[in-house]
């Protein structure tokens, strides 16, 4: 194509009254909030997706993961949604750990329906798994039991428990909860000991123990089962439990302006096929589902319904 | 495994490893010696720094960083009083009283001597039950947690022995200030006041640079002068006596190494707890315990040979389950996520060698810290002798700023504040401070486990004597009762034989 100055001058010209005045987006450094401590799976996905992330936003600005643990991922979500709406302030939210509390009418700073979704960066599905030597082999083995299954989880209100409430009251398994675990590795250690029956816990966290027999697999949900042996929400004769999982998505505080958000929308997709960051998922077992801002939104729509029908589960 | 670990070795060995390893043991000391900094921040600062590097030029940065971070954080726990970081508090009880009288350079010189001595032992167990990690890990559940938070508690409040009562007030005070918080059993919030700040309970970093570092500056200014008493008095050049007296006291280095090491791969009880369980076993062994707290040479040896043992200790459940042994392992955890490296049950088959590297990584930068701490003594021991009107301030506002870095929270600050004035009433009224700590931290954790076992074992209290672990930690806290009035049963004995006679 030929280089001509005069149609370069207009196309920047045209560009400047796209955004809308003077300083052109981004001249500053964006922060990217991560709610949790570092170390997480969440801090893990944020800081391999921010290099990706700053080479596909234009001028020389850099991507900044900042941690801002406290209240179970609140504090985060409340900060990104009292930022200024001017794109220096995006985070990542875990849903719906941040939208129980939302449902059980806490008073938590934020109100997710008003929040500028930008991109779903992936979801990690829900395994129901009991040890790998249980002589039970699927969840009407369970059932006969005769007696409550105990399940391990985090506590009250937490994604697991209320994950574990809803399956068993859907699915009418008489159950009990022992709460109180330190996270999903520690309740999957719970089960490997013996501590209760069986769980529901993400897939990345089990990915390897199911790989070794350390547990093994009787029902997915949130996403469908390609396995025989192992049922899915829709084989179970309750396919709303395909909402049972926890999805990674990115958004900025309320009424953000449009050309900044399609343009934080567009790197934040392309930085998921970024080849670094594909090839970094791989070796930690998680899989990218990306999804565009308008499909985030609906998902929230989707999910806040789902979880309000049980509402007197989730506490 | 010899040939892996020999591998191993010269990878570290080699200088482009061998940089960031220095590197990590410079980064370990500064954050080591600002109060409120320590392993944690250092570690989560460099997280994403090691994005771009190889996994074992992270690794040798990381275990530089771990390895070096307890000299740092004793030296200012033996100078100021104020522990660098929490493990170092046990460094206080006798460091700092060695520092005032004069003696600071000696403390210095048992700190370099006992932690890289207490790491090896630390990196040779780990080298021998790597291969168990897994049983060893699965052997603690909810009732063996309670039990041991028990043994922490009564092995603390029995070495207080000598103004019980006091102990057992700042005990209950620790107690309650640990029920602080969102209760993760049964989802209540408590005494929160509906701040979010205390959601997340009485965070214990903080609490240690007030209760220690804060409380001494306030009691230094108040009262003037120097933190030696006499300058005079004071020895630039007592290191290798340190030295000297740490080699002699080799069997506190073995004690305080196990304790540390054993202590450290229990997930929620951490370092703090270890080097204060190892300083609370050697004093109650000795044959004149109450001359400890005055400055007695082993009170440093065994908590600190046990602060370079316990990373070993605490990297088995964090490698064999992605279960952090301590807050340090947390963020440790996310540089190995980050590296595509999956805690889990295939971990020690798919990367041995780079975890051989780590461990060489973290023995190495051991030594290395312990000669910088050695070489700069001189130095350093001069900070005994500088004007407290000049001194508070500036380690005061240090180490605000440290407290403030951890989690960029302000109530974090006013939080070490507050303590700060509750520690120095306590020191000015002689209630000692021990019994609180170990109370804060593990309140939390004896609570989780009677009550998760209370629901596991149907409400039936004999869950805790269903497996050999927690019956061996039920005789331990008996036998460590009634050891404790064993004593004090022969002095009544006694007296009233002698009453009789008279």
């Amino acid at each position: 194509m030929p280089f001509n100055v005069r149609s370069v001058l207009v196309a920047t010209l045209l560009a400047c009254v796209a955004c809308g005045g003077p300083g052109e987006y981004p001249e500053k450094d964006i922060t990217v909030v991560i709610p949790f401590n570092s170390g997480g799976a969440f801090d893990a996905y944020v800081r391999a997706l921010a290099p990706g992330l700053q080479k596909r936003l234009p001028g020389a600005v850099n991507v900044l993961p900042k941690n801002l643990p406290g209240a179970g991922g609140r504090r985060g979500a409340s900060d990104i949604y009292r930022s200024r709406p001017d794109g220096y302030t995006i985070g990542i939210f875990n849903m719906p750990g941040v939208l129980i509390p939302q449902l059980q009418g806490m008073s938590i700073g934020y109100e997710l329906s008003k929040v500028t979704w930008l991109a779903t960066l992936g979801y990690d599905h829900y395994v129901f798994v009991v040890k790998g030597d249980s002589p039970h082999n699927s969840i009407d083995d369970l059932k006969a039991l005769g007696r409550n299954v105990t399940y391990g989880a985090t506590g009250p209100g937490s994604t697991s428990y209320v994950a574990t409430n809803i399956v068993n009251e859907t699915l009418g398994i008489p159950f009990d909860i022992i709460t109180g675990y330190k996270g999903s590795a520690g309740y999957l250690l719970g089960l490997i000991r013996g501590d209760f029956d069986a769980a529901m816990i993400n897939y990345s966290t089990a990915r390897s123990y199911l790989e070794s027999g350390d547990i093994k697999a009787l029902a997915v949900f949130g996403t469908d089962s390609d396995d025989p042996a192992i049922a899915d929400a829709a084989d179970l004769g309750a396919p709303e439990l395909g909402q049972i999982r926890v999805v990674r998505m990115m958004g900025g505080p309320p009424d953000l302006p449009d050309d900044i958000k399609s343009m934080l929308e567009r790197a934040v997709l392309e930085a998921i096929d970024d080849a670094d960051f594909q090839s970094w998922l791989e070796s930690t077992g998680n899989e990218a589902h990306p999804a565009n801002s308008a499909a985030t939104a609906a998902a929230v729509v989707e999910m806040t319904e789902f979880y309000d029908k049980f509402q007197q589960l989730l506490d | 495994m010899a040939d892996l670990l020999l591998q191993a070795a010269v990878g570290v060995l080699s200088p482009g490893t061998l940089i960031f390893l220095f590197a990590g043991v410079l980064v370990g000391l500064v954050f080591g010696v600002i109060p409120g900094l320590g392993g944690t921040t250092a570690l989560a600062l460099l997280l994403p720094l090691t994005y771009g590097m190889e996994v074992s030029h992270a690794f040798a940065m990381a275990g530089g960083i771990m390895g070096a971070i307890a000299m740092g954080g004793s030296i200012s726990a033996i100078l100021l009083n104020a522990p660098g970081t929490g493990p170092s508090a046990a460094t206080c009880l006798d460091g700092h009283p060695l520092a005032k009288q004069g003696r600071a350079a000696d403390a210095i010189g048992a700190v370099a001597t006992a932690s890289p001595l207490g790491g090896l032992f630390g990196v040779l167990t780990l080298l021998i039950v790597l291969p168990m990690a897994r049983d060893i890990v699965l052997l603690f559940g909810p009732p063996e947690f309670f039990l041991v938070a028990v043994f922490g508690i009564v092995t603390v409040a029995i070495s207080s022995s000598r103004n019980l009562l006091r102990g057992l007030v700042a005990g209950g005070i620790g107690l309650m200030l640990s029920f602080v918080g969102y209760d993760t059993v049964h989802g209540g919030v408590r005494y929160t006041f509906g701040s979010d700040y205390l959601w997340d309970g009485i965070p214990l970093i903080p609490s240690l640079v007030g209760l220690f570092g804060m409380a001494e500056m306030i009691r230094l200014s108040i009262e003037g002068g120097t933190v030696a008493a006499d300058a005079s008095a004071v020895k630039l050049d007592g290191v290798w006596a340190g030295v000297r007296a740490t080699l002699r006291h080799w069997k506190v280095v073995i004690r305080g190494s196990i304790t540390g090491t054993l202590i450290g791969a229990i997930p929620g009880v951490g370092g703090t707890v270890a080097t204060f369980i190892a300083y609370s076993a050697t004093k109650k062994a000795d044959r004149d315990p109450d001359s400890f707290g005055t400055g007695r040479i082993e009170g440093i040896v065994a908590p600190e040979s046990a602060n370079n043992a316990k990373d070993s200790g605490a990297l088995l459940p964090t490698l064999a389950f992605g279960i952090p042994g301590s807050a340090e392992m947390a963020v440790f955890l996310g540089i190995l996520m980050l590296h595509g490296l999956q805690p889990g049950p295939t971990i020690f088959a798919d990367h041995e060698q780079d975890i051989y590297s780590l461990i060489f990584a973290l023995t190495l930068s051991a030594v290395l810290a312990s000669i910088i701490g050695i070489s700069c003594v001189r130095w350093l021991a001069a900070i005994t002798l500088v004007k407290g009107q000049i001194l508070a301030p500036i380690v005061i506002a240090v180490s605000l700023v440290g407290v403030y870095a951890i989690n960029l929270t302000p109530g974090d600050v006013v939080l070490a504040a507050v303590i700060g004035v509750l520690g120095y009433l306590m020191l000015r009224f002689n209630y000692p401070r021990l019994p609180l700590v170990i109370a804060l931290i593990l309140g939390e954790t004896a609570e989780r486990g009677f009550q998760q076992s209370m629901m596991i074992g149907r409400g039936d209290l004999s869950i805790f004597l269903h497996s050999i672990t927690s019956i061996t930690l039920v005789v331990l806290i008996l036998l460590s009762l009634t050891w404790s009035f064993v004593p004090l049963l022969r002095k009544r004995f006694a007296a009233r034989i002698s009453g009789d006679v008279s």
